[in-house]
């Protein structure tokens, strides 16, 4: 009877750890504190951190972009909410946003944001109600980050200098 | 069940699948120089590595599959025994992971190493001490020529002399002999995870459940020649008795 039980214990825990290890080397955590946001992921139980969003909000609108990525970063340590990597897309175009030249990294590094942004929303198009955006919905705003990545002939138009900043 | 046999299943069912799925965690385990974790998943060699030293164990005697599953066990115990073969396996290949470079030049070195001394052993006559005594070694050595030789060989943390023996070798091997940089950490881990495997081994029996048989055939051989031939007798009646007889059997035995 009581081998019965160590072995029934014995095959739940080999199990169990054999889940873990499979899950830690798929998701790759950099440290505890990812492996408890991981853990959280799972459980279903993970949230964006509300305060530190809005601090990014805030920081977001006085144009101050990387620390408010920074902010959004650690509000969404996961990389799991789609709004808040719509943002980090936003604040990407916005810093790298030039009247005669677009920065290309800061264009690529939005572009993979927005792409995250969309797939963590596949059920419908990704659309943000903020007033105080020109784009409002993660189709646009990649669209946009991906034409100022591009060179093409059309850059050297000087009527793009009149284009106005999203 | 007796306490030492309820100790000894336990250490059989539980303990030794856990101190196997730890090596299999810790194996792939690095710490980064800026102290970030990374999970190096095992490389395909070290597959090919553990299938030989699986087999090197069924040849040295540690493991004998027949008597890990069997026809007449019951379904859980041959479904525990086999998890525990398949975290053996996973340790195994883990244990290799944590001791071979992780790229270039010198970790093809060190699998050739360990393949043709897991290749020559198939070909030899082992017993399982013999055995786990050459594997500490085997696995030790590659500890000490990874964490801590080439290690030391890293321009960044080291002297000068180091520093130059580091250009030389860089520029003898054309580079092909990069050492990624890791935190000391990482040679820590890996000396935890060699130990533990080493120690897990040592946990398992050849035969699981031999060890009972072993102690009743050491108290057997303890007893006197009288002694001995009453045993036998009632061995014997014991063959052609029911339950009841064979309750009066072992009333009539010593001890």
């Amino acid at each position: 009877m009581r081998e019965s039980l160590f072995q029934g214990l014995g095959i739940v825990s080999t199990l169990a750890y054999g889940a873990l290890i499979a899950w830690l080397y798929a998701t790759a955590p950099r440290s505890l504190g990812e492996v408890a946001t991981g853990a959280r992921v799972a459980a279903g139980t993970y949230q964006v951190d509300q305060a530190r969003f809005d601090a990014g909000l805030r920081l977001f609108r006085a144009e101050q972009f990387r620390a408010a990525r920074d902010e959004w970063g650690r509000a969404d340590p996961a990389q799991r909410d789609a709004r808040t990597q719509f943002y980090i897309a936003y604040a990407f175009y916005r810093e790298g946003w030039g009247r005669v030249y677009k920065d290309d990294a800061l264009y690529r590094q939005g572009t993979l944001a927005v792409n995250r942004a969309i797939a963590l929303h596949p059920a419908a198009p990704l659309a943000v109600a903020d007033p105080t955006l020109r784009m409002r919905t993660a189709a646009e705003l990649k669209a946009e980050l991906e034409k100022g990545a591009e060179r093409r002939w059309d850059d050297l138009n000087p009527l793009k200098l009149l284009d106005p900043r999203k | 069940m007796t306490d030492a046999r309820g100790q000894r299943a336990f250490v059989h069912y539980v303990v030794l699948p856990l101190v196997l799925m730890t090596v299999a965690l810790l194996g792939g385990l690095r710490v980064a120089a800026d102290r970030g974790f990374l999970f190096v998943t095992p490389p395909l060699v070290t597959l090919v590595l553990a299938g030989l030293l699986m087999a090197l164990f069924v040849r040295g005697g540690l493991v004998r599959p027949a008597a890990w599953v069997r026809g007449d066990r019951p379904l859980l115990s041959n479904l525990a025994h086999i998890l525990t073969l398949g975290a053996l396996f996973a340790a195994s290949v883990q244990a290799f992971n944590s001791v071979l470079p992780e790229e270039g030049l010198l970790h093809w070195l060190f699998s050739f190493f360990f393949l043709w001394t897991l290749w020559n052993n198939q070909f030899s006559p082992f017993d399982p001490a013999r055995l786990l005594r050459s594997l500490a070694v085997l696995f030790g050595t590659a500890f000490a020529l990874k964490h801590m030789l080439l290690a030391g060989l890293r321009p960044a943390e080291s002297g000068w002399m180091g520093r130059v023996a580091a250009a030389l070798l860089q520029g003898v091997s054309l580079g092909t002999l990069d050492v990624p940089a890791f935190a000391p950490a990482t040679g820590y881990i890996s000396f935890f995870t060699v130990v533990l495997y080493v120690g897990g081994l040592m946990l398992v029996p050849a035969a699981p459940g031999g060890d009972e048989v072993r102690r009743l055939a050491r108290a057997y051989l303890s007893l006197g020649p009288d002694e001995r031939a009453r045993l036998r007798e009632a061995i014997e009646d014991d063959d052609d008795a029911g339950p009841e007889d064979a309750a009066r059997t072992r009333r009539r035995l010593p001890g």
